[in-house]
């Protein structure tokens, strides 16, 4: 499913936040969104999954106007993996995770077997299948963080929308989820900070400074000394490491 | 079962163990509590200054209920104990089982709405507002309608109630949206003026009289339990159970905060206001009935919770019916304790309460919000 969102700007309390972004996601794409904190990434994709109402702009999820559907329409379609996920109620994995099935099930209907299956192969995916009856909050962040994307999981999106999952995970868990995101062969839209990892996962780039888009297309093209000089005033040499092959990035010091 | 030595390290559960358990577990957990309100109730309508031996009383009870066509009183001779039993004692213990499962639902309910475990109808103020009515009718003497004595009073208290509600709402929802904070805060504020407002009252009336029904009213109290109390009662916590067993879904969204509830497609705002004004309908009526009967609402669900999780798919139900056996064995021991009196059940309720949630807030292994 793709999406498109179009002319978005938002501004919170007098401040021009998002200043008319349009973004494209084809059919299975993976796209990143790059750029220093406080550009506007989480608040413009806070604003195409509905916590945020733009000021101007719409999306377009397939051919369904986003904005104007309700929270439980859009819900069935698009899965959300936010930064923040705190709870002050303490639940099992299990019960995290099939809460995901939420926008799927009329007022009283239980949990059937399909349900509990469609949990327990996203518990898989995750690897955290031994976790199911554990308590939620005595997870380590990374545990976590794959809880929600499992949740995201069970909800079984035609799209995706990731706020900086990877915030705050040691090397593995970043490379396990955004794999496991990959996996799902769905279009998705992830606002990410680490760059050389973005260009080994995203089939296109957006890059934003101030509330603008500054830059657009695939990492080989995005990525360059130049425009990360200009993005995130510091000075780097871009290569391709010998051994993967893959787009590397070496900073310098500010002081040399 | 004793704790072994070092229980006080393993605040980390293992694996393969949770803070849930099994179905089959609810399953017993819930049995047991439906078999112990149903022999609580006998025991219930037995004990008193007039002490009636069980199976006399459970034969009458059957008898009344069935309407005479099972379990005979031909051989109990003292009519007196069918009518202390079937006019006094039942109907009380019938209205503190209403009371015990609607506070307690109450206390879920608004727990879940503004997303923290301290909430309950006194904290956010619904409590002190349905007090500043009944203040204002037994001070000054005012009623509703041409309606009097006591009626007057309950009603009077549900308007406070609901007119509190509607001030924390309403101060919850300036400038946009209703977040926890702001309405665990306007809770507050509302609480604080009600109660000014009410010692206002009393500072100024100098009623002595007056003064000794409010405080009575406000220590909360199931005496005036009568049959023509049970159906106003009954009807309104029996439609909130029907409704809010139908929520828990919702409910367990809300508890994963505003963003999450959206995009899992529960429009949270909507909701948190829908359950604010139900709960304090309910509360409303409770209130105005009984007086103020303290943290049952608050503590009842911490228990629950403690024993069968946050699911409120489990949570409710199983709230529902520890609040009853609750409030049967509070108002028990409120009725016998005293030797010929009894103790208002507010103050039993509050001083069994406050030290089980003192254990709760020492004992870390159970999540409290934050950690």
């Amino acid at each position: 499913m793709n999406l498109n969102a179009e002319h978005i700007s938002v501004s919170l309390t007098g401040a021009d936040i998002v200043k008319d972004i349009s973004i494209r996601v084809e059919n299975k794409q993976f796209v990143g969104i790059i750029g220093p904190n406080g550009c506007g990434k989480s608040t413009l994709l806070k604003s195409i999954y509905k916590v945020i109402k733009p000021q101007k702009g719409t999306v377009f999820l397939g051919d369904k106007d986003v904005l104007k559907s309700s929270a439980r329409i859009v819900s069935k379609e698009m899965g959300v993996v936010g930064q923040f996920n705190d709870l002050s109620f303490d639940f099992t994995v299990r019960e995290m995770v099939m809460m995901g099935r939420t926008p799927h099930k009329q007022l009283m209907e239980a949990d059937n077997t399909q349900d509990y299956k469609i949990v327990a192969d996203a518990l898989e995916r995750v690897d955290l299948t031994e976790y199911a009856n554990r308590s939620y909050l005595t997870l380590s962040g990374g545990e976590k963080q794959r809880v929600i994307l499992a949740r995201a999981i069970a909800q079984e999106p035609k799209f995706l929308v990731l706020d900086e999952p990877t915030n705050h995970l040691d090397i593995k868990y970043q490379i396990q989820i955004l794999t496991v995101v990959k996996s799902l062969n769905i279009g998705v839209l992830a606002a990410l900070h680490d760059l050389p990892m973005a260009a080994v996962y995203c089939d296109m780039l957006y890059v934003i400074k101030d509330g603008k888009i500054i830059a657009s297309g695939s990492p080989k093209e995005v990525l360059t000394k130049k425009l990360i000089r200009q993005v995130y005033e510091i000075d780097c040499e871009i290569y391709t490491n010998p051994i993967t092959g893959n787009l590397a990035i070496a900073y310098l010091p500010l002081y040399s | 079962m004793s704790p072994s030595h070092n229980s006080k390290q393993k605040q980390i559960p293992q694996k393969g163990q949770g803070i849930a358990p099994k179905r089959s577990v609810f399953s017993i957990i819930f049995i047991l509590l439906i078999s112990a309100v149903v022999i609580s109730v006998i025991l219930s309508v037995s004990i008193g200054q007039v002490s009636i031996p069980f199976h006399q009383s459970f034969q009458i009870l059957v008898n009344h209920i069935t309407d005479g066509k099972f379990g005979s009183i031909g051989q109990i001779s003292d009519g007196m104990y069918t009518d202390i039993i079937w006019q006094i004692r039942f109907p009380r213990v019938l209205l503190a089982m209403v009371m015990g499962a609607g506070l307690a639902l109450c206390g879920t309910v608004m727990q879940a709405s503004v997303q923290n475990p301290l909430a309950d109808p006194y904290i956010l103020g619904i409590s002190s507002g349905a007090a500043l009515g009944a203040t204002f009718s037994i001070m000054l003497g005012f009623s509703v309608g041409g309606l009097l004595g006591e009626l007057g009073v309950a009603s009077w208290a549900f308007i406070g109630a609901l007119g509190a509600a509607a001030l924390v709402l309403g101060l919850a929802s300036i400038g946009g949206k209703t977040s926890s904070v702001k309405l665990v805060l306007a809770g507050t504020v509302i609480n604080a003026l009600c109660n000014a407002f009410s010692n206002f009252i009393i500072y100024f009336a100098k009623n002595s009289d007056g003064i000794r029904s409010v405080s009575f009213w406000t220590m909360g109290s199931l005496a005036s339990a009568e049959w023509s109390t049970l159906p106003l009662i009954s009807a309104v916590v029996i439609a909130a159970i029907i409704f809010f067993l139908f929520q828990s879904r919702v409910m367990n969204t809300m508890l994963m905060g505003e963003e999450t509830a959206i995009t899992l497609g529960v429009n949270l705002n909507f909701y948190r206001r829908l359950y604010m004004i139900l709960s304090s309908v309910v509360t409303g009526v409770l209130v105005s009935t009984c007086g103020i009967i303290g943290f049952v609402g608050l503590i009842v669900p911490h228990i629950v919770r403690s024993a069968v999780g946050s699911d409120h798919k489990r949570l409710i139900p199983t709230s529902i019916l520890f609040g009853s056996l609750f409030m049967i064995w509070t108002d028990i021991f409120a009725r016998t304790i005293v030797p010929n009196g009894e103790l208002p059940v507010g103050i039993v309720t509050s001083l069994l309460g406050a030290p089980v949630f003192m254990y709760m807030l020492i004992k870390k292994s159970y999540g409290f919000g934050g950690r």
